[in-house]
């Protein structure tokens, strides 16, 4: 089977935007603020790597963070999945090499994520105004911080593979 | 024709592989995997609080060695009012012990206090919980009780190998039984999602007709031995209001609870000890 070392890579730029999220979460803690910083996460994996180098990496990394949440272990995991193969089919499409389609992709699935914290959260509390109200103001600061978060996570991704002499173009290139 | 590409549904393929896998090996592989990746990250957290707490002692050392005199006299003088409490409380614990002895009473649910440092907060809409360095190695049981200075703070949920997970009195999840302060009658408390920049709050339901507060009056609730998890009289918060439920037969309202719930540092875990064994606070 092929390795793609590329995969470690991602899975550890994702478990340190992770740890760099849980610790900005804590700092919020006191305004009831949640950020969820997870969109980036998936997207080099799909667009850069082959199926099996990309499948492995993002079972990892929705494992890590279902580990890390208190969600019931395995929902992000086959968020991550399905998200990850529709992407993947689609990925000859994107424009992996500048930031605007992975950003975009990241948003698309961050904004899936906070709908499906909140679809799953205590169901006796979906009723209240507050828990909506407080569910946009998390969305919405969420993204505002991706705006900044994800480019960087992006660069810091490909710095990241120029220094280790990895491949940094992607699997498939976009159909023009 | 155009020829058939099976590889182009390979990562559905691939995905509904996984999913029968997930779902045929639920017990094992959920409960193997959610252990392995939970304790795998947890060295991660616990140094990350070391680190906090150098950064912190470094923080102190640049302060003057006046303000580090000012500060040890302060220490000194609530040394001494502690020590006062301390035989206060002793004494009291005998006398209280002696009557029970007399009256032959059952004896109460006695705990250990094992305090532990907060390294993870986490406050949403979706769920409250913190995460403490203390786990198995200080047998830390699941379900235990969580106070701090200002009352409840919430219940130990998850226990692992060095760290535990609690879950705030604050998160939508967290209920429990409840009474308030001179009226033995049961009520329930109930924590709910927290608003942004707003202290935070809980809501009491079933409470009794009767029963009525104000903001100039307002009513403490307290725990009780009901739910076998809390001792008697801790408190949860403070109720200004109450209105009819939406039963018409009982009163909800707002629990205003201890502000510094958000910013916690360090809590202590009631654990619970063996009959015969007494606790010791002070």
């Amino acid at each position: 089977m092929y390795f793609d070392p590329r995969s470690l890579l991602f899975f550890g730029a994702n478990a340190l935007l992770l740890h760099c999220m849980l610790m900005l979460g804590s700092a919020l803690s006191p305004w009831s603020i949640f950020p969820v910083l997870i969109g980036p996460m998936l997207i080099f994996p799909v667009l850069y790597m082959r199926h099996s180098a990309y499948f492995l990496c993002a079972l990892c990394t929705g494992l890590w963070v279902d580990a890390a949440l208190p969600v019931p272990f395995g929902l992000l995991t086959g968020l991550f999945l399905i998200t990850g193969a529709i992407t993947f089919m689609l990925r000859n499409r994107f424009r992996a090499e500048e930031n605007d389609h992975p950003c975009l992709l990241a948003h698309i699935l961050n904004l899936m994520v906070i709908i499906l914290l909140a679809a799953i959260s205590s169901g006796k509390t979906q009723h209240l105004f507050d828990f909506w109200i407080q569910t946009a103001l998390c969305a919405v600061a969420s993204h505002l911080l991706l705006l900044a978060i994800a480019p960087w996570f992006f660069n810091l991704q490909r710095l990241l593979l120029e220094m280790l002499h990895l491949d940094t173009k992607p699997e498939d290139l976009p159909h023009l | 024709m155009a020829k058939f590409r099976l590889d182009r549904y390979k990562p559905l393929l691939a995905l509904g592989l996984f999913f029968a896998v997930w779902w045929i090996g639920k017990p094992l592989v959920q409960s193997f995997l959610q252990i392995s990746f939970t304790e795998f990250q947890a060295p991660s957290w616990v140094a990350t609080s070391h680190l906090d707490g150098l950064a912190g002692f470094w923080a102190r050392r640049s302060h003057s060695k006046v303000e580090l005199i000012e500060a040890g006299k302060e220490l000194e003088r609530e040394n001494a009012r502690y020590q006062i409490m301390r035989q206060r409380y002793r004494t009291l614990e005998d006398e209280l012990s002696r009557l029970e002895a007399m009256l032959e009473m059952p004896g109460r649910r006695e705990f250990r206090h094992e305090i532990a440092r907060v390294i993870r907060r986490e406050q949403s809409a979706w769920w409250g919980r913190i995460i403490v360095r203390k786990g198995r190695n200080y047998d830390i049981r699941v379900g235990a009780a969580v106070v701090f200075a200002g009352g409840v703070v919430g219940r130990v949920t998850e226990v692992h190998a060095y760290t535990s997970e609690i879950d705030l009195i604050t998160s939508p999840d967290f209920r429990i039984a409840a009474q308030f302060e001179d009226d033995p009658r049961p009520v329930i408390y109930q924590g709910l999602p927290q608003d942004g920049f707003a202290k935070p709050h809980g809501e009491v339901r079933d409470v009794p007709q009767d029963l009525l507060a104000s903001s100039s009056q307002p009513i403490k609730l307290v725990t009780t031995s009901l739910g076998g998890t809390f001792p008697a009289g801790l408190s949860i918060g403070t109720v200004d209001w109450l209105q009819p439920g939406s039963s018409g037969i009982f009163q909800s309202g707002a629990v205003q609870l201890d502000p510094r719930l958000l910013q916690l540092r360090e809590v202590a875990i009631l654990v619970p000890l063996e009959a015969g064994t007494h606790s010791h606070v002070f």
